[in-house]
């Protein structure tokens, strides 16, 4: 018969105070895990919202990490846990420290196992939980972390870039659709300039800048330089068609000029037609195009000029209603300060503004009163000092000039400036020397030769 | 757990606790009001160390010892130190004697030769008669001229001193200080117990005693205290103890490391686990257990520290010290992690 060990009867209170041990470790370790774990966090945050804005979508998922740390706290906590003699020590110590369950637990010897003393040391209190110093240590840390997530986010210069990237191709886009829903431009002009755009729009997203515009700009400029000439050779059609019926009416077929007329309104209309703008010709024409010749009888002429006149005119029309789609985006509009759209001004230089002129232009607010109106010219009084910082007479010695009674306008000035000369005079020179000053100034006293000064 | 190690039976422990306890019970019939004075003369006893007695005059120092060794039925002898004590008036010495015709040195034995050495204010003989006492206290033996002689066994030195009256006296060196397993601290009584003594005793003489336990008694109880359980855990806090004491110690606290200018010895340490041996017998108990060694510490460590001059300047003296210690050095060495608080017991 196997005898139980003399401990047995308080297994389960050293297996409770052991869990109970187990958890008292997991709190003194996790909290100061999760605490670091947060001040991490909030530095972490902190840093994204302030330098990494692309990572904002992650900095709730964070809030995590602190509760993943319990993972490795507990495995730590296992590997710590307390051993079975340490366990029996700190029961013994919390009965009191008799030493019994030491005793029984290293000896093993069952004579004292039913005695009083160790019925007594069996009966320990588990030691109390103290949750509150325990976790106190995570409430600054997750303070700092509200107080981190609190920072602002920084908008990211990138998705900045991104959206005026867009924005620009976005109305380079339009505008071409129009051009092509207008049929002003051939499917590879086209493609060229949707190219052109999506080259725009991936140097934007990397780097949104001034180049940028200006590629913008330039490529409008392109397409309105492409519908300018369009319209140029419509005109040209136009006026070459109106010539070529004048001198037909004129001379006939077989008048020269008639001839030269034919011949420069088929280059006119080639080049239309090169255009694409004859895309919607009659077959008439496109035959006519074809075969390069122009009809000689009157009939079929007449029905050709009309025919070419009315594509002309199509044309034209279109060109004209386009109107500003390809340069309402990024170019200045002097037109819009004269109808007080733009918050720059009234385009005149100097009056605020973008547009306030050249860098020398006077700088002017508003509508001030003209400058000529402002001031008048006025006479100052003889003997009034120009300015209080300039000087003021302490005493006036006989001799002074006397101001008279009613000054002239022009004299006043002279007298002021003798006056102001009889004050300098008096200030600066002292009685002895100004006879001495007086003979060297005075020019008509002849002067010894080879003398002084 | 280790294997089945034989604890000392409940009747043996019970046994001796009751021999033990009729001493003590007697002497609590001289001594009056001095229980704790009484456990640990007692105690120091039981583990065969020797007991430094210090207070006033007065106070039953003398007496205690006096009745201890009436009940023991030792052999007692009594040394009244003064300053012109010689070191062969303790431990004997070679005396010309004329024999059969013959004369011859023989050895005549001092007073040390006894069980039981009252040795009264010791601290009023010179250096050289207390350093006499050294080899006789650790190696309960004597060596003169050249010839070593064994005390008889038991040997206990209960040594008395006075903290007042210092002048012409010498103050114990450490070394035979810590040679002392205790030192008893003899307060004074109060006012319920000078009134018993008034009552019970019209001359002040103490009741008669008679012996109760004899040497073979006092054998048996010394066996008895060498087979107590010692706990490994217990161990361990009586050595993390004597190590704090030391300033240079990462553990030892505030008070150690401002006032201790040296720790206590190993023999402290020895002294302790002896003690506390000693003082589970009396409990009735067959192991130490940490409570045990805290009742003994102040006792056998506060006369082995070396204090500095700021202890004496700030008030505090070794058994101050030695309660710092106590409450600074859990009693065990992994104890409860910080979130949790044991409950009052």
């Amino acid at each position: 018969m196997v005898m139980p060990h003399p401990t047995a009867h308080v297994q389960p209170s050293l297996a409770r105070l052991r869990r109970r041990l187990t958890v008292g470790l997991f709190l003194e370790i996790w909290p100061i895990w999760a605490a670091a774990a947060l001040v991490l966090i909030g530095t972490v945050i902190v840093v994204c919202r302030v330098f990494v804005p692309a990572a904002a979508p992650v900095l709730p998922w964070l809030w995590l990490i602190p509760a993943a740390t319990a993972i490795p706290v507990f495995a730590m906590c296992l590997r710590r846990a307390y051993q079975p003699d340490q366990v029996a020590a700190i029961a013994d110590s919390l009965a009191g420290g008799q030493g019994i369950l030491l005793t029984l637990f290293e000896t093993g010897d069952p004579a004292w196992a039913e005695s009083q003393l160790a019925a007594g040391a069996s009966q320990f209190q588990l030691p109390r939980l103290q949750l509150r110093p325990a976790l106190s240590v995570l409430i600054p840390a997750a303070m700092f972390v509200v107080a981190a997530m609190l920072v602002p986010q920084r908008i990211p210069s990138q998705a900045a870039d991104g959206v005026l990237a867009k924005e620009v191709s976005a109305n380079l886009t339009a505008a071409i659709v129009e051009l092509k829903k207008q049929e002003l431009i051939t499917p590879e002009e086209e493609q060229k300039l949707r190219e052109e755009v999506s080259r725009i729009e991936r140097s934007a997203e990397k780097r949104m800048d001034a180049s940028t515009w200006e590629a913008a700009d330039a490529l409008r400029e392109k397409m309105n330089a492409g519908l300018s000439d369009k319209q140029s050779a419509v005109k040209w059609a136009q006026d070459s068609a109106a010539r070529f019926s004048a001198a037909m009416q004129a001379g006939g077929p077989g008048d020269p000029k008639a001839a030269a007329s034919a011949a420069e309104l088929m280059q006119a209309l080639e080049k239309l037609a090169q255009s694409g703008l004859l895309g919607g010709a009659s077959q008439e024409l496109k035959g006519l195009l074809k075969s390069g010749k122009l009809p000689t009888d009157a009939a079929a002429l007449a029905a050709l000029m009309a025919s070419v006149g009315g594509e002309l005119a199509n044309a034209n029309g279109k060109l004209a209603g386009l109107g500003n789609a390809t340069g309402a985006f990024g170019r200045f509009n002097p037109e819009e300060f004269a109808t007080g759209q733009s918050p720059d001004g009234d385009g005149a230089p100097g009056r605020g503004g973008v547009n306030r002129g050249r860098a020398d232009a006077e700088l002017t607010w508003g509508r001030e009163t003209a400058r000529v109106d402002t001031f008048k010219s006025k006479p100052l009084p003889p003997g009034a000092p120009r300015s209080p910082d300039d000087w003021a007479p302490v005493v006036v010695l006989p001799g002074a000039p006397q101001e008279s009674a009613v000054p002239g306008a022009q004299s006043a000035g002279r007298e002021y400036a003798a006056a102001a000369g009889q004050g300098a005079w008096r200030r600066s020179l002292a009685p002895r020397h100004q006879t001495a000053v007086k003979k060297y100034f005075d020019t008509t006293q002849p002067k010894k030769s080879g003398g002084g000064r | 757990m280790t294997d089945t190690q034989a604890l000392l039976s409940p009747d043996r422990v019970l046994a001796g606790q009751a021999k033990v306890t009729q001493v003590v019970n007697e002497l609590r019939t001289v001594i009056i009001g001095k229980e704790q004075v009484i456990d640990e003369v007692v105690t120091a006893l039981l583990a065969r160390g020797h007991v430094l007695l210090e207070g006033l005059p007065g106070l039953g120092k003398t007496e205690l010892v006096k009745a201890l060794s009436r009940l023991l039925s030792l052999e007692v002898r009594r040394i009244q130190f003064t300053p012109d004590l010689l070191p062969t008036d303790v431990t004997g010495s070679l005396i010309l004697q004329d024999r059969g015709g013959t004369r011859e040195f023989m050895f005549h034995e001092g007073p040390i030769f006894t069980n039981l050495l009252l040795a009264d204010e010791i601290n009023r003989a010179s250096p050289k008669t207390q350093a006499a006492l050294l080899e006789a206290m650790q190696e309960r033996r004597v060596t003169t001229f050249g010839v070593t002689r064994q005390l008889p066994s038991p040997f206990f030195v209960l040594a008395t001193q006075n903290p007042i009256e210092l002048e012409g006296t010498y103050p114990l060196p450490e070394a035979q200080l810590d040679r002392f397993m205790f030192k008893v601290d003899i307060a004074g009584v109060d006012q319920q117990v000078l009134e018993h003594i008034l009552v019970t005793r019209v001359h002040g003489e103490p009741p008669p005693l008679s012996p109760v336990l004899g040497a073979a008694d006092l054998a048996d109880l010394f066996a008895l205290v060498d087979e107590v359980h010692l706990p490994r855990a217990v161990a361990n806090y009586i050595a993390r103890l004597v190590a704090a004491s030391h300033p240079g110690s990462a553990e030892a606290p505030n008070a150690v490391k401002t006032f201790v200018k040296f720790g206590s010895s190993p023999r402290a340490a020895i002294a302790m686990g002896a003690a506390s041996r000693g003082l589970a017998i009396l409990r009735g108990k067959p192991n130490v257990g940490f409570d045990e060694v805290r009742r003994v510490a102040a006792a056998a460590m506060a006369h082995r520290l070396v204090l500095d001059y700021a202890a004496r300047l700030e008030g505090w003296d070794g058994r101050r010290v030695v309660g710092a210690l106590l409450e600074a050095v859990p009693e065990v060495e992994r104890g409860l992690p910080k979130a949790l608080e044991a409950r009052p017991v």
